[in-house]
């Protein structure tokens, strides 16, 4: 993948978790244009190892001085959150890719539904440059757990009026997904980012009121879940390698210099999968791309997310 | 870099011609005797100084030619361009590509200057010279897309994506082998697809298709394709068969030299920002079978590749009617010498 | 041409079956055919929410299923002369629909896409619309010379009503038109046609 060297040019306490870098090229360059809804992957030197994490763009997508990404510093860190918010300082280089969007709003919708849970509302704020810029349709709802942890609302209440509506957990305030769902006109699509039950619920209930999968978004960047060490083969590689219980199986790929494919790095997007050539026992799929079939077979499995459930896996890279 | 443009028609009278730099740069795209059809993308980077490769949109002496038949096309049929409405971000992505492309890679004879949003633009071959405020349609005097559509050589596609898969919701379509954008606008790439003979490439479409969704901003691809044509004709679109159909019925053994053209494709496709839209972009190199065998080592592979090609891709490529001609012109340059493998001309 | 090849883009129609998931159903269905295909669907078990039947029943002096229809559909069953009539009846129910209707409609493929070609205009996709193709195979062919459209086409080969070439009907189709293209069939031999089929009937 093409990269881009940047440097962070500032850094903003935006509530007590979360922290807001500027990030300029580093050449003095523009930065490219990026549709609403991309992200960029980091790459972070952590005690020796590269740690790659994917961070929504913020800011407006036309004007490239800067991009803006926030990261919030989560409870059970591998290290890269952490690292960004203990390590990283202004005048710190960054490594990151092109921009890539896995959450583009559909154009031809007649009206958009933004559902953000927490540190999710980061990709919608692109998608609302976007949004307001060509006049479309749209409303944004935005739940957090305490008004100290509202991040952007400020700017949000700015630029949406009342288009944006708040739902404070303190305060008892709940988006009720059924009645909000129930009476949208033809043609809307609904977009989610947050918390893991957050987009389920998003999902389900928007399935169980007939709204047809094309016009059901959502975007989760959740860490890839720890498990047991493993022994991976790399057949095309010629290569046996340890997968510690702490980093995926595509870190531990590339950690090995072999290069793989990735775009999403959270199981969703399919880009990073695998040949299952021989294991001595079962898969665990964290995934969201594989069909149920699919992984009952055992014989494909998504890297950046899923692991071994035994000692032993070998795969085509 | 001097170019000398020409003055030459690529219909009626066709007066095209190579000349002797344009053969020798030719993309030829025959490596080996035998053809088989391949998905055979390749990362878009800088080839070598004076190939067609070199830069992201190639200029060269049909410049000039090739835009005036592409402006007559449309003039007779405003169909070979359309734009569906949710499309304008990418028909501004499209702009600022091409201009910039231009601009930095033939600096003789094309300027851009920015002052912020206000852009200048400033074709000399073409004698164009306009100042607009970028994303401001109503500052141009039609669409982005067809602005800059019809400066460039070659037909563009603007491919949507959605629903895991691509439309083509925007094109500008002048030289074309063979399909149309009146009709195909709006499809989705199975259905674009559809009469392409799907025995050898059922499986090649569909990792085609995988390949692109993933293609990213700042990594462009290209590949050739290839065809034939009678006469240099660039406007072999289904609208006008009835004009140019019949002209496969002229070809003899004495006039194949002259008549039968290879058409070699090269296809680039970009990420483009703002719309995260793919632009499809399909150039047309054409030498008749005289000047290609300017190089015998290309005549001989023309003439074996010609005559191993597959029953299902002779009639796909319209070329039935005359490959028995063709195969007797070409035949008497070859010596049957051993060929190694690869496109150079000698 | 192209004949021997199965083509990707021909769309392929099913049997009308209810959407379990959906809160409103629009039912849309036009002569004999599809008179038939809605008394099918009503032999399943009805969906709790709303449900609209409108029906173009135009055939006079054969088969009338708009009596037995009126029987079998509960309520909201609205009865038209032509199938333009329905067609307005459909435009006329939109703008009050919400996310959550499914739209179901049985007749010949013109009479499909040209509702296919409202919805549209409401943001409903094509895959959202579940079409039973009834009553004929008759094509709407598009000639991509003039950029006429022929209908009720029952042969391979068909006279193009606005140019007068004769076109030969291919498989490749476009949603968007709910037509199908039409190629001149005898550019490179003039006056030479291949045997018409009635293969379309």
């Amino acid at each position: 993948m093409s990269l881009l060297t940047v440097t962070v040019a500032a850094i903003e306490q935006v509530t007590p978790l979360v922290k807001h870098f500027t990030l300029m090229k580093s050449d003095g360059g523009a930065l490219p244009a990026f549709s609403g809804g991309s992200h960029v992957v980091v790459a972070m030197n952590i005690n020796g190892r590269t740690h790659r994490n994917p961070y929504s763009l913020m800011g407006s997508p036309g004007l490239n001085e800067a991009y803006h990404i926030s990261v919030r510093l989560q409870e059970k860190s591998r290290g890269g959150s952490a690292f960004m918010h203990e390590q990283i300082k202004v005048g710190s280089s960054l490594q990151i890719t092109y921009p890539v969007n896995l959450f583009a709003l559909a154009k031809r919708a007649h009206k958009h539904l933004l559902i953000a849970g927490g540190i999710g509302i980061t990709p919608f704020i692109s998608q609302i440059e976007d949004l307001r810029r060509t006049g479309a349709q749209y409303e944004l709802h935005y739940g957090y757990r305490s008004p100290e942890h509202g991040a952007f609302n400020d700017v949000l209440k700015q630029r949406c009026a009342e288009r944006a509506h708040f739902y404070v957990d303190s305060e008892g305030q709940r988006m009720d997904l059924r009645a909000l769902f129930s009476q949208q006109p033809l043609g809307t699509h609904v977009y989610v980012c947050g918390p893991n039950a957050m987009v389920v619920a998003v999902l389900e209930t928007a399935r169980a009121l007939g709204w047809p999968e094309n016009h059901i978004h959502s975007e989760q960047f959740t860490a890839p879940p720890m498990g047991e060490p493993f022994t991976l083969r790399l057949a095309a590689s010629n290569m046996e390698i340890m997968v510690p219980a702490e980093m995926s199986m595509l870190e531990s790929i590339e950690a090995a210099g072999v290069d793989a494919p990735y775009l999403c790095r959270g199981g969703a997007c399919g880009r990073c999968e695998l040949e299952v050539l021989s294991t001595n026992g079962g898969l665990m799929h964290h995934d969201h791309f594989l069909t149920d079939a699919e992984k009952a077979s055992g014989k494909k499995i998504m890297p950046c997310v899923s692991r071994a459930n035994c000692g032993y896996l070998e795969v085509n890279i | 870099m001097s170019l000398a443009f020409k003055k030459e028609t690529f219909r009626d009278d066709y007066t095209y011609r190579n000349s002797v730099q344009a053969i020798k740069r030719f993309p030829f795209p025959f490596p080996e005797d035998q053809y088989m059809y391949s998905v055979n993308i390749e990362p878009h980077t800088k080839g070598a100084v004076g190939s067609v490769n070199e830069f992201s949109f190639d200029v060269d002496e049909h410049y000039v030619a090739e835009c005036e038949d592409k402006r007559i096309t449309l003039e007779q049929d405003a169909s070979r361009c359309v734009a569906l409405p949710h499309m304008m971000d990418a028909q501004w992505d499209f702009l600022e590509l091409t201009m910039e492309a231009l601009a930095n890679d033939y600096p003789e004879h094309f300027t851009l200057t920015k002052e912020g949003a206000r852009w200048t633009w400033e074709n000399r071959p073409l004698k164009i010279k306009t100042t607009f405020t970028f994303g401001d349609a109503s500052t141009l005097d039609m669409e982005p897309f067809e602005f800059m559509g019809r400066q460039v050589q070659g037909d563009f596609v603007l491919l949507d994506q959605r629903d895991g898969t691509l439309f083509a919701d925007a094109g500008i379509v002048t030289s074309q082998a063979d399909w149309s954008l009146a009709f195909n606008a709006g499809m989705s790439w199975n259905e674009w697809h559809g009469p392409v003979p799907q025995v050898t490439k059922l499986g090649v479409m569909d990792r085609a298709l995988k390949y692109l969704l993933s293609l990213q901003l700042g990594s462009p691809v290209r590949r050739l394709n290839w065809t034939m044509t009678i006469n240099p004709r660039l406007d072999t679109s289904p609208e006008n068969y009835p004009f140019w159909g019949g002209d496969r019925n002229l070809v003899t053994a004495e006039n194949a030299g002259d008549k039968v053209h290879l058409r070699v494709e090269l296809q680039t496709l970009f990420r483009l920002p703002r719309s995260n839209a793919i632009m499809f972009s399909i150039r047309c190199y054409l030498i008749s079978m005289q000047e290609l065998s300017t190089f015998p080592r290309w005549a001989k592979r023309m003439h074996r590749v010609l005559k191993n090609l597959h029953p299902d891709l002779v009639e796909y490529k319209g070329i039935t009617k005359y490959q028995a001609a063709t195969l007797q012109w070409l035949s008497r340059l070859d010596d049957g010498a051993v060929l190694e493998i690869g496109t150079h001309a000698e | 041409m192209e004949r021997g090849y199965w083509i990707r883009s021909k769309p392929v129609y099913s049997t009308l079956i209810w959407n379990q998931q959906a809160t409103a159903h629009l039912v849309v269905a036009e002569g004999v055919g599809g008179g038939m295909a809605v008394l099918k669907l009503f032999q399943q078990m009805h969906p709790e929410h709303p449900i609209t039947v409108l029906y173009a029943d135009h055939e006079q002096g054969s088969v009338d299923y708009s009596a037995t229809l009126q029987r079998v559909v509960p309520e909201g069953l609205q009865l038209y002369a032509t199938d333009g009539a329905a067609l307005q009846a459909v435009k006329a129910y939109l703008p009050q629909a919400r996310m959550g209707l499914r739209i179901y409609v049985a007749g010949s493929e013109k009479f499909m896409w040209e509702i296919a070609g409202i919805c549209t205009e409401y943001g409903i996709e094509n895959d959202e619309i579940c079409k039973e193709l009834t009553g004929t195979l008759a094509r709407s062919v598009y000639c991509v010379h003039c950029k006429g459209i022929t209908h009720d086409v029952h042969s391979n080969v068909t006279a193009c009503v606005d140019c007068g070439r004769m076109l030969f009907v291919r498989d490749h189709f476009s949603r968007r038109l709910g037509a199908y293209m039409g190629l001149m069939v005898d550019a490179e031999a003039p006056g030479v046609l291949p045997e018409i089929e009635e293969i379309y009937p």
